[in-house]
């Protein structure tokens, strides 16, 4: 009897963990069409008021093209440079491989802050680059990096180098043979290291916030809002912007998911 | 022969010329973007600016006044946000545990449909997290309007929003989902005839869970420690936005000497400071986690 109590409040714990997990998103949705300018508790009714604002701001579209942007670029370089390394670390012996190895781990061994500070030293004081979207690149690849090397080793470390060999017995080049069989078979792998560097670029403040200059970003832009207090409906507005791209994300890879597993 | 072939031949026979043209542009990346701007703070943090406009003098002065100034306000400040850091990765551990638990041993079919479903909420930024738990527990929020309702409170009051407890709550709760994957990993690799064995030598649930499950789950445990512990040192957006006066953390003086009134030697000597602690934790982590773990995460 009590081991069905201990299995019954689990399985209550687990779902409450969802609902709790959720809800501030949930909320979030919600208050951003709440006709009033307090943001609490009950809801005053619906207004379209407040996303009127958001899309009416030239500098918060900025913040949404910025944050596509180098979101995008970033993911495309931290990949591209993530799967060149991991090619080199899972499938070579060379000397200095595991001082490549910890160099690649590095960035997730620092706070971001310290990372964003030392390029900003870097860039203003040292080299005197005007700080913009650009710079903010610079700083999101790096965090990026040791995430799709990682994913890309690990795809790479249960890579069966036979079907490579035998491509090239049937006279591929090493070109036809990369493009042919390798990058089919670790295509997956390339897919969730482009998503992950996205997601990470997509999210970040500290990075973005010390790079951006006058350039922000989405969270960047929200946070100064916050900060100081003003906009806050207009702040609702836009995390539920981001939380409503996020939600069609997760459905999507829930259906892709559940249709895989269903095999 | 054209010249791209020739170098393409080149590339071709010789190994080490291959692994250089691989890993140069991340370790390229690297130095440039991280190791020579951190060389570069170290120098900074034991001079003297005027504006950004580094001077001649070297010396600790910035150390000192970080671990002195100030009636030891900045000192207190690093140690209570390594307490918070601490705290923070123990609880969203505590409470991903469960979560994980019940996937890996109780949910027998789309166990990865669950857990991409859980992880969803890391996937936005802090700062929108942030903005939905202000809608829960700040002044005039659910948590006030649903205790008003139940008559426990008078008025709407703020008292659950900014204060360094509301810091800890987002932290651990922004991190719980994520730490369910890593936990979970661990939990599927257990042996489960390892579990029917001891259940078959008598030993009760809790024996089991105690003895080989959490055990066993150990590097699970390790690499979401990883996770949480070194970006949490140097928070500062939460605080900033959630932690009022009695939730500051030490994130926050770097970011004031960056971004407010500019007094980089000091941000530099505390960001070092930052470093080095973090650098050594991480080596121990790393040291017991070993790269493949991290590896089977992502």
């Amino acid at each position: 009897m009590f081991r069905n109590i201990g299995e019954r409040s689990l399985k209550i714990y687990f779902y409450a963990f969802l609902v709790i997990i959720y809800l501030p998103l949930i909320l979030l949705i919600i208050f951003s069409f709440n006709d009033s300018r307090r943001m609490g508790f009950p809801p005053q009714g619906f207004t379209l008021e407040w996303w009127q604002r958001f899309l009416s701001r030239p500098e918060a579209v900025t913040a949404i093209e910025n944050s596509f942007l180098v979101a995008s670029v970033t993911a495309l370089i931290a990949t591209t440079v993530g799967l060149m390394a991991a090619l080199a670390l899972v499938r070579h012996f060379f000397r200095g491989k595991r001082l490549a190895t910890s160099a690649v781990v590095l960035p997730l061994s620092l706070p971001p802050i310290v990372i964003a500070v030392g390029a900003v030293v870097l860039l203003l004081a040292v080299l005197d680059v005007e700080l913009s979207r650009l710079t903010i690149i610079l700083g999101h690849v790096l965090l990026a990096l040791p995430y799709t090397t990682l994913i890309l080793m690990a795809r790479l470390i249960g890579f069966d180098r036979s079907l490579e060999e035998a491509a090239c017995d049937l006279g591929a080049n090493e070109f036809t043979t990369f493009r042919k069989i390798t990058m089919p078979i670790i295509m997956p792998g390339v897919f969730v290291a482009l998503i992950m560097a996205f997601i990470i670029s997509l999210e970040d403040v500290p990075v973005a916030y010390f790079l951006g200059g006058y350039d922000t970003t989405i969270p960047v832009y929200i946070f100064g809002l916050l900060r100081w207090g003003i906009g806050l409906p207009v702040a609702t507005a836009m995390s539920a912007f981001m939380t409503g791209i996020m939600l069609v994300a997760v459905i999507i890879s829930v259906v892709w998911t559940r249709r895989a597993e269903k095999t | 022969m054209s010249i791209f072939k020739k170098i393409v031949n080149l590339v071709r026979k010789s190994e080490k010329l291959t692994v250089t043209l691989q890993l140069s542009p991340a370790m390229l990346w690297i130095l440039l973007v991280l190791v020579i701007p951190l060389c570069i703070i170290v120098i900074y943090s034991f001079g003297k600016t005027i504006g950004i406009q580094l001077l001649p003098e070297r010396g600790l002065h910035n150390f000192i006044y970080l671990f002195t100034g100030e009636g030891g306000l900045y000192r207190s400040l690093l140690l209570k946000s390594l307490g918070m850091a601490l705290l923070i990765t123990v609880c969203s551990i505590a409470i991903a545990y469960p979560v994980a638990y019940f996937i890996s041993l109780r949910v027998e079919r789309y166990k990865y449909t669950w857990l991409i479903l859980l992880m969803g909420p890391y996937l936005v930024s802090w700062v929108i997290i942030i903005v939905g738990w202000r809608l829960i527990l700040g002044y005039g929020g659910l948590l006030n309007y649903v205790l008003v309702q139940m008559g426990l409170l008078a008025s709407p009051m703020g008292g659950t929003w900014g204060s360094w407890g509301t810091v800890v709550f987002i932290l651990m709760m922004g991190w719980a989902p994520w730490l369910v994957f890593p936990i979970f990993v661990s939990l599927e690799k257990i042996d489960r005839s390892v579990l029917e064995a001891a259940a078959d030598l008598g030993a009760n649930p809790v024996k089991r869970f105690l003895r080989i499950t959490l055990p066993l789950s150990s590097p699970g445990l390790l690499v979401a420690t990883f996770f949480v512990l070194l970006p949490t040192f140097g928070e500062f957006v939460t605080p900033i936005l959630a932690g009022g006066s009695g939730g500051a953390m030490y994130g926050m003086i770097i970011e004031s000497a960056f971004m407010g009134w500019p007094r980089w030697p000091f941000g530099s000597a505390a960001s070092v400071v930052l470093m080095i602690i973090s650098l050594v934790v991480a080596t121990a982590l790393l040291r017991v986690i070993r790269l493949e773990r991290l590896m089977e995460v992502l």
